[in-house]
């Protein structure tokens, strides 16, 4: 039976196995996610059901909710009905929108997305751009900066660089967007195709929301990129070092091809790492999106996050932590393939 | 002979430890060198720009910012040391025993640290503060929580080569018992990583702290704390008032700085390489120099 299934399971292709095996693991993950949003509302002193539907609740609302997650049950009870709660999308009602938590999450989703997309590819961009020049033209100038960036981008905080960047470029020269949402208040949003703003103004053909979102877009990505892309630059730096002292590129040297040709190689060759290191820099983008968004009234998943927590509004916060969880291994997900594909050297 | 060491004197060295006595003197003698109380309001010097009576100005309550920014060094530092304190006090016997011992219970161990980690730790701690109350000790608290996995992680790691050594080995021979093997002839040897990543995780915490007060989710108004502050001239930034959140930001950015700094300082101090020249504290077994000594630091 067992030596069957192995002979099954040799002969699927191997990117088929690496998926496959990689699916496997998200389950037990995504239930420890589950534990974790379960008993943190479980922690607090005091009833969940008051917690959950806020001080104003009346006692039939409270009883109602005591028994719909069935607070007079066991633990376990309770931990069931939670995840088939969640497994059909109800994440309960915040107190704060009053609007149901997978509604509001929903909503806000798209302009995150959007946020760290962006912010991503600029990380990315700076990050490995930096890193590359540096190693190959070592004692350069920038190389030289680099080391400078790499100290000091690790002790700024992203709050305070974006209220910087908002007073130079907004509020002293006037160049940037203001710092209030993701569109001109005065534009109407492009019909929903995707959620990314700059994509759906320019499905709908509209190039003045496009350019306004862009602008809007300006300061908050560069905010994150300018604190996350010094972490990235100095671990493909020492990754991308080590490859360029290997033999194949004194090699590639010593026969004279040309100098692009030996960048491309070795990039490709310290690829692997760079693109784990690119999965974690989602996490901290997500959490970097937090602060930012909040500095820019940007209307995503973060700013949520934060008026849940200063409105004490549980369900909300359960739901967020949720979804960003659930997110955040998604994309760990996704590396770990990518990373098992770009290597044919590792064993499934 | 009483010579500095070479670590100590190179140039970021020496910022590094300017800086930590820097702060030590502003949490000493924050009360006898800040100008003004750093918690009274006074509304008739609302948001005055900074001049010689206010040298970093006041804030919008009339708070004078210079007084504020030198008492924030203590809650800042307090919170962030203590946190780093609690975590590496409960981390590091917590990887010795997952390292030294390899059963079901340390692999559990180990999946729940993957798993803690694997979450943007901001995003964690700012849940875990706003549930457990937002209170000083409690962010001292989630900060240690979130912090333990890395030095459970770094002395496991130690402890899994080093138990294979042959000294470990002859300790066992010698009649030496399994706690005796861990704390006195392990842990010594196994401590470096930690050492370099608690400089480091200070730096971490005072941006994490910072970043919890600014959003609401830690330190309350009117206790003076960067981060705080930070948010408290958020709003009037936008107008030109550049004053309020500038000088703590600068607060944290030196901080994160001098501890970052101090952790190259004592990596340099830890390298086997040159601790090998000095002599080896007695009962303590000195480990078997790698083949490349140096590359110790380089690989984390």
């Amino acid at each position: 039976m067992l030596a069957a299934f192995r002979s099954r399971w040799d002969s699927l292709p191997r990117a088929l196995q690496i998926v496959l095996g990689r699916l496997a693991l998200v389950i037990p993950q995504m239930f420890g996610v589950l534990l974790v949003t379960f008993f943190l509302i479980r922690l607090l002193p005091g009833d969940p059901a008051i917690l959950l539907l806020g001080n104003m609740a009346t006692p039939d609302a409270v009883a109602q909710l005591r028994d719909r997650l069935g607070l007079n049950d066991s633990v376990w009870t309770q931990f069931v009905s939670y995840v088939g709660n969640v497994l059909h999308g109800d994440l309960g009602v915040s107190i704060f929108t009053s609007n149901p938590v997978t509604v509001d999450l929903m909503e806000r989703a798209p302009a995150t997305l959007e946020l760290i997309f962006y912010a991503m590819i600029l990380t990315v961009v700076i990050g490995v751009v930096i890193a590359v020049v540096s190693v190959v033209r070592a004692g350069g100038p920038v190389d030289v900066a680099s080391r400078i960036y790499g100290l000091a981008a690790g002790a700024i905080p992203d709050f305070w660089i974006g209220l910087l960047l908002i007073y130079f470029f907004f509020t002293l020269l006037g160049w940037a967007a203001a710092p209030f949402g993701r569109i001109d208040a005065m534009m109407s949003p492009p019909p929903y195709v995707t959620g990314f703003l700059t994509i759906d103004s320019l499905v709908a053909g509209d190039l003045e929301t496009f350019w306004s979102a862009v602008g809007r877009l300006l300061l908050p990505v560069l905010t994150i990129a300018i604190v996350n892309a010094g972490a990235l630059m100095k671990m493909t730096q020492s990754i991308f070092a080590g490859v360029w002292r290997s033999d194949f590129v004194r090699h590639a040297r010593a026969c004279g091809v040309p100098e692009r040709v030996i960048i491309r190689a070795a990039l490709r060759n310290s690829l692997p790492p760079i693109i784990t290191m690119i999965g974690f820099l989602v996490g901290f983008l997500l959490g970097a999106a937090v602060l930012v968004e909040t500095i820019f009234s940007w209307g995503g998943l973060g700013q949520y996050a934060v008026q849940a927590v200063m409105n004490s509004d549980y369900p909300a916060l359960q739901g967020f932590i949720l979804v960003a969880s659930a997110f955040i291994l998604v994309v760990y997900l996704v590396v770990d393939i990518l990373y098992e594909l770009v290597d044919p050297r590792i064993r499934v | 002979m009483t010579r500095v060491p070479q670590a100590l004197r190179r140039p970021a060295a020496v910022i590094g430890l300017a800086l930590l006595l820097m702060q030590i003197a502003l949490i000493v003698l924050a009360p006898i060198i800040s100008p003004y109380s750093p918690m009274e309001a006074d509304p008739a010097a609302s948001l005055q720009p900074p001049s010689m009576a206010h040298w970093f100005g006041t804030d919008i309550t009339g708070m004078d910012v210079l007084s504020r920014v030198i008492h924030a060094t203590r809650i800042n530092l307090l919170i962030s040391v203590s946190s780093v304190a609690l975590a590496f006090v409960v981390g590091v016997p917590l990887g010795l025993v997952i390292g030294y011992y390899r059963g079901w219970l340390s692999g559990l161990a180990m999946r729940i640290f993957d798993f803690v980690q694997a979450f943007p730790i901001f995003v964690l701690g700012m849940a875990l503060v706003s549930v457990t109350g937002q209170e000083i000790w409690n962010v001292a608290i989630v900060l240690a929580v979130l912090f333990i996995p890395i030095f459970a992680r770094l002395i496991r790691a130690e402890v899994l080569s080093l138990r294979e050594r042959p000294f470990v080995a002859a300790a066992r021979c010698s009649g030496a018992g399994d706690l005796d093997i861990m704390f006195r002839h392990i842990l010594p040897n196994a401590l470096m990583p930690a050492m370099v990543q608690v400089s480091i995780s200070i730096g971490m915490a005072i941006l994490l702290t910072a970043g919890l007060s600014f959003i609401g989710a830690g330190v309350r108004m009117p206790t003076p704390e960067w981060g705080l502050m930070v948010s408290t001239g958020a709003q009037q930034m936008i107008l030109g008032v550049w004053w309020v959140s500038l000088f703590p930001g600068l607060a944290i950015v030196v901080a994160v700085l001098c501890f970052a700094l101090l952790g190259d300082v004592v990596r340099d101090l830890l390298d086997p390489s040159r601790a090998r020249k000095t002599k080896a504290p007695a009962g303590v077994a000195l480990p078997v120099p790698g083949p490349v000594p140096g590359t110790l630091g380089e690989s984390r």
